[in-house]
């Protein structure tokens, strides 16, 4: 298959995986059993003490799904939607934050959650496959055992009480950090840089504890059994360095499966980390999503199912792309 | 090698230990703790922190606008329930014996934060808002107020006029306070008319009446700091003090299990809904952590809601009075309280939370009643005892600080409620063609086993959660095949207002705060029932309850003066239908703690220093401020 036809394949697959995913967003939320009028309609009814008249009501329900653009059959609503979004990017207004747009909330969300879990699943994929080269490289070694079991101690322990425990330690009996998120406003200076990086710090620890054993264990296996192929083999009876063996010919060859790993993962921040955020008070599109979830909002679930659709189809997209150059073997077939 | 590591640690720690000795002596936020009341948001976090325009119902409204930074035409007392002016000079005046007219006169002097005087202008400019923009603006008050005044006009720049669409006895509560919020919020026009459209502005950082400005607040919804304005005095509540703290915070300390730690930190001042173990493991840990009460339920029960179940009443077989009887007597809420709740709630019999205001009126003349009321078959279902009862199994748990004497036990737990009696359950659901099986099942009268699905929250509301599974374990004792079911705070609202997808909900009702039960029940009437398999949204008559008797009432009352005593009168006649017809099994008073921590503010009020109830959300808040005193550290 030439280049350029591998691309346009790739391309179009990528495109319809889009379109089909936007479409199933459209419709999923529908089909839950909450309408976010009357979900709405509720929660006014108890900020007013459940003093509304039946008149108010009926009178607010309508105004509501005017102004929602809930009004219209289902097919009408869908159309208006795919134009909206392909055409112009546009969510509409949040139907719980009405009339604050999606693409307003989610920007202001996006950044948090881009910034901590891309550092830390880059942390936690780095120095997981570095641990795990070690530990596959050196297996018959005792500090190579060492390292394994912390990758088998860390892997299994619920990210839940990770946190709680990290909490506990590190903001509670010597309160180095903060027990809770606390970003000031104001312009991206040094001081606010130095803000942010000192409130995360904690959240971004537990994410990297959490993800790495992960990686150990993955990459101890993988060097392992590429530290037993032939070439390898080979390589040592030629008098290669042992160093030069695991970085050149261990570590290049046993990567490759890890870097589809990483692409898919960071595909999936843009899912957010929900309890991460929930622990910390920090920011992020996890906690929008499960408020939009809870609150039946049809636009905000749209708007972060389709950055998460995009982003993973994307990273998908890009390792399809980069594949060819990273493994010569796929270059040639 | 080994000892360069050690060295290194060491060196690490001490680095890294030196913010454990700098002084806590700012917030989070950097003002001077000693100088900022600081309190857990009531929501967490606000999707819409920026929008600040009170047309619109997305507006942060749980961060302190309501009490620091708006003002009323009338104020409710949460203590006594008693409307008082605040914007307005005095009481509204009534002119003619219709009930329709009315004049205001405002208080003078009472300026908006940027110094320009609040007049009646924007009164005017506010209600023509409401009016010519009602399809646009989304506060729930728009829709209320725009059917309830026919017109208003301005006679100078203190006074008003107003004329009502039907006869109105409950104006200052309408046009001012109901129970925690009012259905109008006043604009100022001089700031709004400048927009294009008021109902897309936000109003960031807004102009206000009341004694705070916004000085801060997190653009991702976690909190808001409040600055005292110099002119404090020229507010709309100015004239009851110097509100003390000259910063208020309102942030989220995350889940509980760190809000406790931070309580513990003396990092905030006061808490809602925290747990009650949370909170003695933090008194344990923390000797400033304070209760409202010493004793047991060792908080303040004077909610204006109450839990209950809302049965569909228009659904065989909860269509049948014994059924819901039989639901009511199978259900051990001494058992439900102590193992959801430790012990800390408040029962209540009636569709009402049993408080301080409205027990004289509606619970202490009806007992009597309860105590001679039986059902069909000569049954009398009162316990009387109930909260002796319950004192007596929290003593054998090893509970302390449990009242002592029966006055002290009836204020703490509730007058009384039903029986626990499954003997007698049994007997009303056989007396109606209900069998058990061999499981030990109900079996309806045409041979199917009685299924019944009860909704709860999911966990956006723990307290009901904890208290609908004990529920549950009580009626599946019972024999029910009993299906739970946790839902979103959305299908929540679903449930409870469609009849086809409710059979019984525990929900939050009966929000009837003050003596005026009409603005909880004046929609229970004939003319709002829908068919039990409804797919259609209830428009009233929460209950679906088709009682002829209260649908005269309900109608005679609203041509009532709500202070008179032939009104409370008939609303004594309501609440004993309820009871006949169990058409809601109303549970207890909402269980609202609020523990305050008293490191850097002293003064709160307490069972024994009442001068407010402690709730932050509500107009108590503001006698709370202007009462704290700072303790120096």
């Amino acid at each position: 298959m030439g280049l350029v036809q591998y691309i346009t394949s790739r391309v179009g697959a990528y495109l319809l995986v889009l379109f089909i995913g936007i479409t199933i967003t459209f419709f999923l939320p529908r089909m839950m059993p909450s309408d976010p009028i009357e979900g709405y309609i509720a929660q006014l009814q108890s900020q007013a003490g459940q003093t509304l008249s039946p008149e108010a009501l009926e009178s607010l329900r309508n105004s509501l799904r005017e102004l929602y653009g809930l009004k219209g059959s289902l097919l009408t609503q869908y159309f208006s939607y795919i134009k909206r979004v392909f055409l112009t990017f546009d969510f509409g207004p949040s139907l719980t934050a009405y009339p604050k747009p999606v693409s307003e909330t989610i920007l202001t969300a996006l950044p948090w959650t881009v910034g901590l879990l891309m550092t830390t699943t880059l942390l936690s994929w780095i120095i997981g496959n570095l641990v795990g080269l070690i530990a596959g490289f050196f297996h018959n070694r005792r500090g190579a055992t060492v390292l394994e079991v912390l990758g088998v101690v860390l892997y299994p322990i619920p990210y839940y009480i990770l946190a709680l425990v990290l909490i506990l330690l590190f903001a509670y009996v010597w309160p180095i950090f903060p027990l809770s998120t606390t970003i000031l406003p104001g312009p991206l200076t040094l001081e606010k840089i130095g803000n942010i990086l000192y409130n995360s710090f904690l959240p971004g620890l537990t994410l990297v504890l959490a993800g790495f054993g992960w990686n150990i264990l993955g990459m101890k296996s993988l060097a392992y059994s590429t530290k037993e192929e032939a070439y390898v083999t080979f390589a040592r009876l030629k008098g290669v360095p042992p160093r030069a063996i695991m970085t050149s010919y261990v570590f290049r060859n046993a990567l490759l499966p890890q870097v589809t790993a990483l692409a898919l993962s960071i595909g999936t921040i843009f899912s957010g980390a929900l309890l991460t955020e929930v622990l910390f008070s920090y920011p992020g599109l996890g906690l929008l999503v499960r408020t939009a979830v809870g609150n039946g909002d049809y636009n905000m679930l749209y708007g972060t199912i389709t950055i998460s659709i995009i982003a993973v189809a994307t990273a998908a997209l890009a390792i399809d792309l980069l594949y060819p150059l990273l493994d010569p073997r796929i270059r040639y077939r | 090698m080994k000892k360069s590591l050690v060295l290194t640690f060491v060196l690490v720690f001490i680095l890294t230990s030196i913010p454990i000795v700098r002084a806590q002596d700012t917030t989070d936020v950097g003002t001077p703790r000693n100088e900022t009341l600081v309190v857990q948001t009531f929501d967490r976090q606000t999707t819409n922190p920026d929008m600040m325009n009170p047309l619109m119902s997305s507006f942060a409204v749980w961060r302190g606008f309501r009490e620091l930074g708006t003002g009323f035409l009338w104020e409710t007392d949460t203590g006594t329930g008693e409307s008082y002016p605040e914007l307005a000079a005095e009481m509204p005046k009534v002119l003619n014996p219709e009930h329709t007219q009315f004049r205001v006169t405002l208080k003078k002097g009472i300026y908006w934060s940027d110094g320009v005087e609040f007049t009646a202008d924007d009164i005017v400019y506010t209600l023509d808002t409401y009016f010519k923009l009602k399809d646009k603006l989304t506060w729930f008050g728009v829709a209320e107020i725009t059917s309830y005044l026919k017109s208003y006009k301005k006679i100078d720049n203190y006074t008003l006029e107003f004329e009502t669409n039907n006869p109105a006895y409950d104006f200052s509560t309408i046009m001012g306070v109901a129970t925690w919020a009012s259905h109008w919020i006043i604009v100022p026009k001089h700031i709004f008319e400048k927009q294009a459209d008021v109902s897309m502005f936000r109003f960031t950082n807004p102009v206000t009446l009341g004694p705070y400005v916004v000085k801060s607040f997190d653009p991702n919804g976690f909190w808001q700091l409040w600055q005292r304005r110099d002119d404090w005095q020229r507010s709309s509540w100015g004239w009851m003090g110097e509100p003390k703290p000259k910063y208020v915070l309102y942030k989220d300390f995350g889940p509980e299990e760190t809000r406790s730690l931070a309580f513990i930190q003396n990092k905030y001042d006061v808490d809602t809904f925290m747990s009650p173990e949370s909170i003695k493991a933090a008194q344990a840990k923390n000797r400033d952590i304070k209760t409202f009460s010493a004793t047991l339920p060792y908080h303040n029960m004077d909610d204006a809601c109450s839990y209950g179940i809302l049965m569909n009443m228009q659904r065989a077989p909860l269509d049948k009075v014994e059924v819901r009887w039989a639901l009511a007597l199978a259900l051990d809420l001494k058992s439900v309280g102590i193992n959801a709740l430790n012990g800390e709630f408040k029962v209540s019999p009636l569709p009402m939370v049993d408080t301080k205001i409205l027990r004289p009126i509606y619970f202490a003349p009806l007992l009597p009643w309860l105590r001679d009321f039986t059902l069909a078959d000569g049954y009398k279902p009162f316990d009387e005892g109930f909260a002796k009862d319950l004192a007596g199994l929290l003593q054998q748990t090893g509970a302390k600080d449990i009242p002592q004497g029966d006055e002290a036990l009836s204020t703490a737990f509730g007058i009384g409620w039903w029986k626990y009696d499954t003997a007698e359950a049994e007997k009303l659901l056989k007396s109606v063609g209900f069998t058990k099986n061999g499981d030990g099942k109900w079996v309806q009268p045409d041979g199917k086993v009685w299924q019944l699905e009860l909704v709860i929250p999911g966990d956006w509301n723990k307290v009901m959660q904890r208290v609908g599974f004990s529920i549950a374990d009580s009626w599946q004792g019972f024999g029910l095949d009993l299906k739970v079911r946790q839902v979103d705070n959305a299908e929540f609202g679903n449930v409870q207002n469609i009849n086809n997808l409710r059979q019984a909900e525990l929900n939050w009702t009966n929000c009837i705060f003050n003596p005026n039960y009409l603005t909880s029940w004046r929609t229970i009437r004939l003319s709002y029932i829908k068919p039990p398999d409804s797919p259609d949204t209830n428009t009233g008559n929460q209950y679906q309850w088709s009682n002829k008797t209260v649908d005269s009432l309900v109608q005679r009352s609203l041509s009532l003066e709500n202070t008179s005593d032939e009104f409370r009168a008939m609303g004594r006649q309501i609440i004993q239908e309820f009871v006949k017809d169990m058409a809601y099994i109303n549970i207890m008073n909402i269980p609202t703690t609020i523990p305050t921590n008293e490191h850097y503010w002293t003064n709160f009020p307490h069972q024994d220093n009442y001068y407010a109830v402690p709730y932050t959300w509500w107009s108590s808040f503001k006698k709370i401020l202007v009462s704290i005193k700072p303790t120096g550290q």
